[in-house]
């Protein structure tokens, strides 16, 4: 059953790129589809694992990625209603595909430790996951930004030409799906301060005592909000967009991904829940 | 029943022959009417283009109705037929269906894929229909060949990309900014380039457009024609920071716009871009300005090779548009054979009818003794009788589709049943057809 998202979201990555190929409504039609089946049988899993354990399965890393992966496919297939446009697909569902492989093969999910035992805990964790996603989206949107970009400045109009929507609008997509994982991201930061204060003094658990600014975990996650602080800045203040804050998310979010996984799983001391 | 098309198109005759064969000149009704006077025509529609002329007829006899046909041609408009002959084509059945799919779905246009053509053979149906000049069968046609035409280019890339310089000037604009609608462009020049471009522009319902001529008086005269407002010479500079699109088509020998216009242009306009389309021969704008980031620089020879592109991309979806058409005709024929047994079915179930009914008669004295519900009773087991023996060979008729059995089975069951000898069978009785009057519809339909 666990691997059953897995092979949803590789059926879904493959439908969504024979649609882009051919773009074909009918096969994208059917991409959409699969995608939700994939949604479906996640929450399925997710709900299975919150059973099992007693709480939503966001202990440790992996059962993070897992998560991830769904609050990605979730605000993805939003984003696809609202606009109506599904060549984004193409280039998100792989990403989805690849993640969603960790917490596949591992079949064990991390329970809490006591002292993970509070309200806060789940705001910071869902709040920060979910402004990933956002940001895992922007960043796709950026990226399909250049490519178009690239196109009409060389002339030669054609595969992405043909396939993706205006400028304008990726531009804006990408905007939005920014600003509303930056609220995410602070509201998530903030909310692990305040509880990082009321249980470091209770607890002498050395997980806790090492959550200080200078774990890596916990600085790279001050760079990222800066860089999406700066982002947002830049848009509003100094008027950049287009191109130049496509590559921001682009960088934003690679930065993202190397806190969330490599160093999630082998440099930080504070966040090594699994 | 069959069909029948003869037409000349600009495949087949020069533009000064096409032009006196336009049945538009005169009307469609009235070309209607006179075709209606002439003897053997079932049901009939015109297509009269620029590009065509086409009667499409359904008939019971279309070698008749090919000399019919001809005749009001040259008739109509009064033309030799020797003239006129070399420049016809004749097209009979699934070929007639094969070109009107074709002329629908674009492969059959002078630029392939283009879209009028759709609903100019609308509008000459719905202007035959109306006036009740055609039946079940060209209903039909139309109507198929209307799901056709959408179909190939919905599933093909025939109708894809812009084929002319403006209108991929267009698209590009498209492209960049989304909506048109909050834009403001400028164009510099006001000659019949320039003009182009901008109604394709203004169709886009663009907010503001400004032009600017060396001559003044000529840009107030374009700027009032499309309701714009006209710019100074010398102000062009202050006006290029507010616009999005820039459209220049001078005749001027030297560039009017530098590189360093642009830049200026580009500094408090940040990130916001700039779409320059330089149609100008020479180029009106410095071609470097097109390196700058957010500054997209289009000239005239860029855009034709847009073009070109676009019309070799069509050109490689035409096979494939060929095989849906062919796909839908194979369809269509089925559709059109599984029609020809239902004469026979007619005839058939008449005949079963008739002697039940004269059977009844005869037993009516032997049946006097009984009540009148008992008498209703033997009545109705008598009709539900032939109904079921003649149930399923009903059915299993109508569903066949090859055009060899359907003749086989009609043949057959004329010959079995001696269903021709009926009076109310066949009037004209061809080698290869067998009608009846609940499917020969005469020309006026409201007559029947």
């Amino acid at each position: 059953m666990i691997l059953m998202p897995l092979v949803f979201y590789v059926a879904a990555a493959i439908t969504y790129a024979v649609a882009f190929a051919q773009r074909s409504d009918t096969v994208g039609r059917w991409a959409t589809l699969t995608l939700v089946g994939g949604t479906l049988t996640h929450t399925f899993v997710i709900g299975m694992q919150t059973m099992q354990v007693g709480h939503l399965p966001i202990v440790g890393t992996t059962g993070a990625v897992s998560i991830f992966v769904y609050l990605l496919a979730v605000a993805y297939l939003y984003t696809e209603t609202m606009t109506n446009e599904r060549a984004m697909g193409v280039f998100i569902v792989p990403l989805m595909a690849l993640l969603q492989a960790i917490p596949s093969v591992t079949d064990t999910v991390a329970s809490r430790p006591p002292v993970l035992d509070s309200p806060w805990f789940a705001v910071h964790v869902s709040s920060l996951l979910f402004a990933y996603a956002s940001f895992a989206l922007a960043s796709v949107i950026g990226l399909t930004y250049v490519l178009l970009f690239k196109e009409l400045k060389a002339k030669h109009l054609g595969f992405f030409y043909a396939r993706l929507p205006s400028l304008k609008v990726l531009d804006v997509m990408n905007g939005r799906a920014i600003a509303v994982g930056w609220v995410f991201l602070t509201i998530g930061l903030s909310v692990g301060v305040i509880w990082l204060i009321q249980v470091q003094t209770s607890t002498l658990d050395p997980r806790v005592q090492a959550m200080s600014f200078f774990d890596p975990k916990i600085s790279m996650m001050a760079v990222i909000w800066i860089v999406y602080s700066f982002a947002i800045y830049a848009r509003r203040s100094i008027g950049w967009s287009g191109r130049r804050t496509a590559v921001l998310s682009a960088i934003g979010f690679m930065i993202v991904l190397l806190n969330f996984l490599p160093i999630g799983y082998f440099v930080t001391q504070s966040h090594n829940f699994y | 029943m069959h069909f029948f098309l003869l037409g000349a198109s600009h495949h087949s005759a020069p533009i000064d022959l096409r032009e006196q064969i336009d049945f538009t000149r005169r009307g469609l009704s009235e070309a209607l009417e006179t075709l209606s006077q002439f003897p053997d025509i079932g049901e009939a529609v015109i297509l009269s283009t620029c590009n065509r002329s086409e009667i499409y007829i359904a008939c019971e006899n279309p070698q008749r109705v090919r000399e019919t046909v001809s005749s009001f041609m040259s008739t109509f408009h009064d033309m030799p037929d020797a003239k006129l002959a070399p420049h016809l084509y004749y097209r009979v059945d699934a070929d007639v269906a094969r070109h009107l799919f074709r002329v629908t779905s674009g492969l059959d246009s002078l630029v392939v894929g283009e879209p009028q053509i759709l609903g100019q053979v609308k509008e000459a149906f719905s202007v035959a229909s109306e006036q009740h000049y055609t039946g079940t069968f060209l209903n039909r046609l139309f109507d198929w060949s209307f799901t056709a035409g959408k179909r190939v280019r919905t599933e093909t890339g025939l109708g894809e990309g812009a084929v002319s310089v403006s209108y991929a000037a267009v698209s590009l604009a498209r492209k960049i900014f989304g909506d048109l609608s909050p834009l403001s462009v400028l164009v510099l020049g006001a000659g019949e380039m320039a003009e182009l471009t901008v109604n394709h522009l203004r169709s886009q319902r663009v907010k503001r457009i400004a032009v600017a001529n060396r001559t003044a008086a000529h840009a107030s005269n374009l700027a009032s024609k499309i309701n714009g407002v006209s710019v100074a010479w010398d102000k062009i500079t202050n006006e290029l920071p507010k616009v999005d699109i820039v459209v220049t088509a001078t005749g001027s020998t030297a560039p009017i716009i530098s590189k360093t216009d642009i830049e200026t242009a580009m500094r408090p306009r940040r990130d916001r871009p700039l779409f320059i389309i330089d149609i100008g021969v020479p180029r009106d704008v410095d071609a470097t300005s097109g390196e700058m980031e957010q500054v997209f620089l289009y000239n005239i020879d860029d855009l034709r090779s847009i073009v070109q592109e676009n019309l070799a991309r069509r050109q490689s979806q035409v096979d494939l548009g060929e095989l849906l058409v062919n796909a839908e005709v194979t369809k269509f024929m089925s559709w059109v054979n599984s029609r020809a047994a239902i004469p026979t079915v007619v005839a058939l179930r008449k005949k079963f009818d008739a002697i039940r009914l004269e059977e009844l008669d005869r037993l009516d004295t032997k049946l006097t003794d009984l009540s009148p519900e008992t008498r209703k009773k033997i009545e109705e087991i008598t009709r539900l009788l032939v109904e079921k023996l003649l149930s399923s060979p009903t059915e299993n008729l109508k569903a066949t589709t090859n055009e060899q059995t359907v003749t086989a089975y009609t043949d057959a069951l004329n010959e079995l049943f001696e269903l021709k000898n009926q009076d109310h069978a066949n009037k004209r009785d061809t080698a290869d057809t067998i009608t009846d009057d609940t499917t020969t519809s005469s020309l006026r339909g409201r007559e029947n």
